[in-house]
């Protein structure tokens, strides 16, 4: 009996979501004859969601690390990644140099602003942590939730008076707070084409640096936290503080080791949106910071892995929502998925469901 | 006597600082608002035995708190009115405005601490509060200051705090996504008084059917959050903040189809079998997308007519009657028997739940009365705007409700009022007037002696305090948590818990070292 009704119920969504979808661009015929028609259009949809999702998965891969650390939803990082965008494309405008310019000029300037915008980066990060977030680390856990939001403000103004400060960088351009246009410096050669695969699909050498940079930076962090001595303290920290702390691990310097590594991806994940996309506008924190957040919670927030497998989700996610569904309804559908699978799996998808203790 | 200091002196820059910005006969009305609030601040924790001590004591603030409007109604008259380019006054005015301001404030201060000797304090109190919201436009009005309109938009906000503070304050449940609720309010509002749907409803009944509307939505989104715990339930609601305005958004072009016979249609490929529900003529535009819904009908009263948007009075005692309802059923609810679980859900779920209580139905009733109240602002502010668009309901505006709730202090009403007024005053009063004032003074006293074109450029764009807005508001919250993370006006509860977890760890850190 009990089954049937549970059977029905599920009936009854599938038609919910049948008659509503089409609403929201859910019109499962149309999606299931455009892919029909051209397959292609699908896999080039997967790979422009599969670098999308990379970039996210570095900023969520922040959020993650101090997540798991502190139990802290870190607000503010979304914007310190912001900032990273804003310090390279500062830096790239010092060196001068041009759209499409060569490769060889360039790399001296994305080189220059990979190093300046991890630093600033993890410099700002590790500021907060000392000031907003470490007085409050006993405090009710709304506390320093609300210093994060605080510290994110606090960041989003910062970026706008940056747009401002054309005297300093002229790259900024008039209006502080239009978006500013990022040189394309990365070379664009189709990797197919020039493989000789004849294919609508195009997947440039721009695609995949931005893809091998986001493998490198996770894949060394895996290992960072997993195979040396500061990643066991660290580890050691986030299981139990009071223990690790008693083990003669310095807690406070783990802790802001943490933010430091967070800070240092926020950093470089600016640099790769600013030379992936183009653009730069103070405001593009916040959403991509609410991308890479749900990506992490999806993930199992705490989780590095799967903050990984969260954010490339994500970026697929939206791809597909891009073409198929609708663009406007991307961030609806985003949400509408992290609602549906937390209210079935409340850790996230790699997340432990940990018992509750009395 | 420190404490008369403080109360004097830190009021005193408050009111020094709005007689600076707003000049003319703004001391007048601070004066007595200020007034009264310092005495009753004095009087506070006091034990006030005589009439005559109480007046004293509520005298000394007030005219304390005077001397500091003088002061600056003196420099505003004589010295910043030249320097930012205003046109002069009589020599009089300033002296006339400044003592004015002094009377008012020593003699609403010694009123209010001669009230305090009563025996039914509380009353007094009370009495006091309710002729002064009760004088409050028309004295706004008489001084020429033109506070009611951001008055106004101050009590939606206190409105929406209050419903808020439910979810968060009684039933510990991190809401980030409120500003929905606020959203469904006025939409529902909107659909049923506006040429949209074609429903000219009367606004006395559709402001039940928007609370309505908002509770039932309260408890559709707060059921797929009961099994979710802390962060998790923050970021759903978050979630829930975002796709509500992505769907006010883009409810413009409905067409539905039914999808059993779509789907024979398609497979038989004979497009007429499919079934059509909703917009089948021409597609239904419900909510007008980014223009929104414009123009939304608005209250009537026989003897007063149509509210009109030219006149705050009646809008302002509307809002009133409203918040004055709300403060007064939440009240009453935090202290019936529904009141007390939620504060024993906030204390500790499980134990909460072996002591018989219905985790599901409380969450979801905690979630329901807070969206009802939204549902009332919301409904309110539809009418009082005349017209909604989307973009007024996102991220930023749940956070500024939730922020009005932690820096008034969790959980306590009286707190969630004071935080509502203090960061919508800034926001809506001060911060644009002050740009003003600065803008005046760059242009009239600084720019002539600045040669270089650029630098001139960059400072009319810097220092514009509308565009510092988000940098002090950050600021306030962390310095806030780290100064007093329970509030200004701290909940009682809540106060012992901290001082309870500092007491636990002062001996842990000491053996620690």
């Amino acid at each position: 009996m009990k089954q049937w009704q549970s059977i029905l119920l599920y009936c009854g969504a599938a038609y919910l979501i049948l008659l509503l979808g089409p609403i929201a661009g859910l019109d499962i015929p149309r999606i299931v004859g455009e892919i029909a028609k051209s397959p292609e259009v699908l896999i080039q949809q997967l790979l422009v969601g599969l670098v999308n999702g990379a970039i996210i998965a570095i900023i969520a891969l922040g959020y993650t690390l101090v997540y798991g650390i502190i139990e802290l939803i870190n607000f503010a990082h979304g914007d310190l990644y912001m900032l990273g965008a804003f310090a390279s494309l500062s830096m790239v405008g010092m060196f001068n140099v041009q759209d499409g310019s060569p490769l060889q000029a360039g790399l001296l300037p994305m080189l220059a602003a990979l190093v300046v915008s991890s630093v600033f980066c993890a410099g700002l990060n590790m500021l907060a942590e000392r000031y907003a977030y470490r007085p409050l680390r006993n405090a009710p856990r709304l506390a320093p939730l609300i210093s994060a939001i605080g510290v994110s403000f606090i960041f989003i103004n910062v970026g706008l008076f940056w747009g401002g400060l054309r005297i300093l960088f002229p790259i900024m351009g008039a209006n502080a707070a239009a978006p500013k246009s990022f040189p394309d410096l990365l070379p664009r050669i189709d990797i197919l084409k020039a493989l000789g695969i004849q294919t609508s699909i195009t997947f440039t050498t721009k695609d995949l640096i931005v893809l091998v940079v986001a493998i490198v930076l996770m894949v060394g962090l895996n290992l960072f936290v997993n195979y040396t001595k500061p990643g066991k303290a660290m580890r050691a920290t986030a299981q139990n503080r009071d223990a690790a702390r008693i083990m003669g691990i310095n807690v406070n310097q783990i802790i802001a080791l943490t933010f430091l590594i967070g800070g240092a991806l926020a950093g470089a994940a600016g640099l790769l949106v600013g030379l992936y996309n183009n653009t730069v506008v103070f405001t593009m924190g916040f959403t991509a910071g609410l991308r890479a957040f749900t990506a992490a919670v999806l993930g199992g927030i705490g989780n590095i892995v799967g903050a990984m497998l969260g954010g490339v989700l994500i970026g697929v996610l939206s791809a597909l929502s891009d073409q198929y569904l609708s663009s406007r309804w991307t961030n609806a559908w985003v949400f509408a998925v992290l609602v549906i699978i937390l209210a079935f799996r409340p850790g996230g998808l790699l997340g432990e469901n940990v018992q509750e203790k009395v | 006597m420190l404490q008369m200091i403080r109360v004097g002196g830190g009021l005193g820059v408050i009111a020094a600082l709005t007689v600076l910005i707003f000049g003319g006969w703004s001391s007048a009305v601070i004066g007595w608002l200020l007034g009264a609030g310092a005495g009753l601040i004095a009087c506070q924790g006091k034990r006030v035995s005589t009439l005559l001590g109480g007046a004293l004591l509520g005298s000394r603030v007030g005219f304390t708190l005077g001397g500091w409007i003088l002061v600056a109604a003196l420099l505003e008259g004589f010295l910043l009115r030249r320097i930012s380019g205003q046109p002069a006054v009589p020599l009089l005015q300033p002296w006339l405005a400044g003592l004015l301001g002094l009377g008012l404030a020593g003699l609403s201060g010694t009123v209010m601490g001669a009230l305090q000797s009563l025996g039914q304090r509380i009353w007094a109190t009370r009495g006091l509060l309710a002729i002064g919201l009760l004088l409050f436009p028309l004295v706004d009005r008489w001084a020429a200051t033109k506070w009611t309109a951001a008055v106004i938009q101050m009590m939606i906000f206190i409105m929406l705090a209050l419903g808020l503070n439910i979810v968060v304050g009684f039933a510990g449940l991190l809401d980030l996504g409120y500003a929905a609720f606020f959203a469904i309010g006025a939409y529902t509002t909107g659909f049923l008084s506006s040429s949209q749907l074609g429903i000219q409803g009367n606004f006395w009944l559709v402001i039940w059917a928007s609370a309505a509307v908002a509770a039932l939505f309260g408890v559709i989104l707060g059921a797929p959050t009961l099994r979710l715990r802390g962060d998790y339930l923050a970021i759903v609601t978050l979630g829930f903040g975002e796709i509500i305005p992505v769907v006010f958004r883009n409810l413009t072009s409905i067409k539905i189809y039914e999808p059993i016979s779509s789907l024979v249609a398609t497979i038989a490929n004979r497009p007429e079998l499919a079934l059509c529900l909703v917009g089948c003529v021409k597609p239904l535009n419900l909510t007008g997308g980014e223009a929104g819904i414009n123009p939304i009908g608005r209250p009537y009263l026989p003897g007063i007519g149509e509210f009109q948007p030219t006149n705050d009075l009646p809008w302002y005692y509307l809002i009133l009657v409203l918040l004055v309802l709300a403060y007064f059923i939440i009240g009453r609810l935090r202290d019936s028997r529904l009141g007390r679980a939620w504060t024993a859900i906030r204390e500790d779920e499980l134990a909460a739940s072996a002591m018989g209580i219905n985790l599901v139905k409380t969450k979801l009733l905690a979630f329901a009365m807070g969206a009802t109240f939204s549902g009332f602002a919301g409904a309110f502010y539809a009418a009082y705007i005349s017209a909604i668009f989307p973009s007024v309901f996102d991220f930023s505006v749940s956070v500024i409700i939730l922020c009005m709730v932690i820096l008034g202090g969790l959980g306590n009403m009286t707190g969630v009022i004071l935080g509502g007024i203090i960061i919508m005053a800034a926001d809506r009063l001060y911060l644009p007037q002050l740009a003003q004032v600065l803008k005046g003074i760059l242009t009239t006293s600084v720019f002539p002696g600045v040669a270089n074109p650029q630098l001139r450029d960059f400072l009319a764009t810097s220092v514009d305090p509308i565009q510092m807005r988000l940098l002090l508001f950050g600021l306030t919250l962390v310095i806030m948590m780290i100064v007093r993370p329970e509030g200004l006006v701290p909940d009682a509860v809540h106060q012992a818990e901290l001082h309870q977890v500092e007491a636990e760890l002062l001996p842990q850190e000491v053996k620690s070292v």
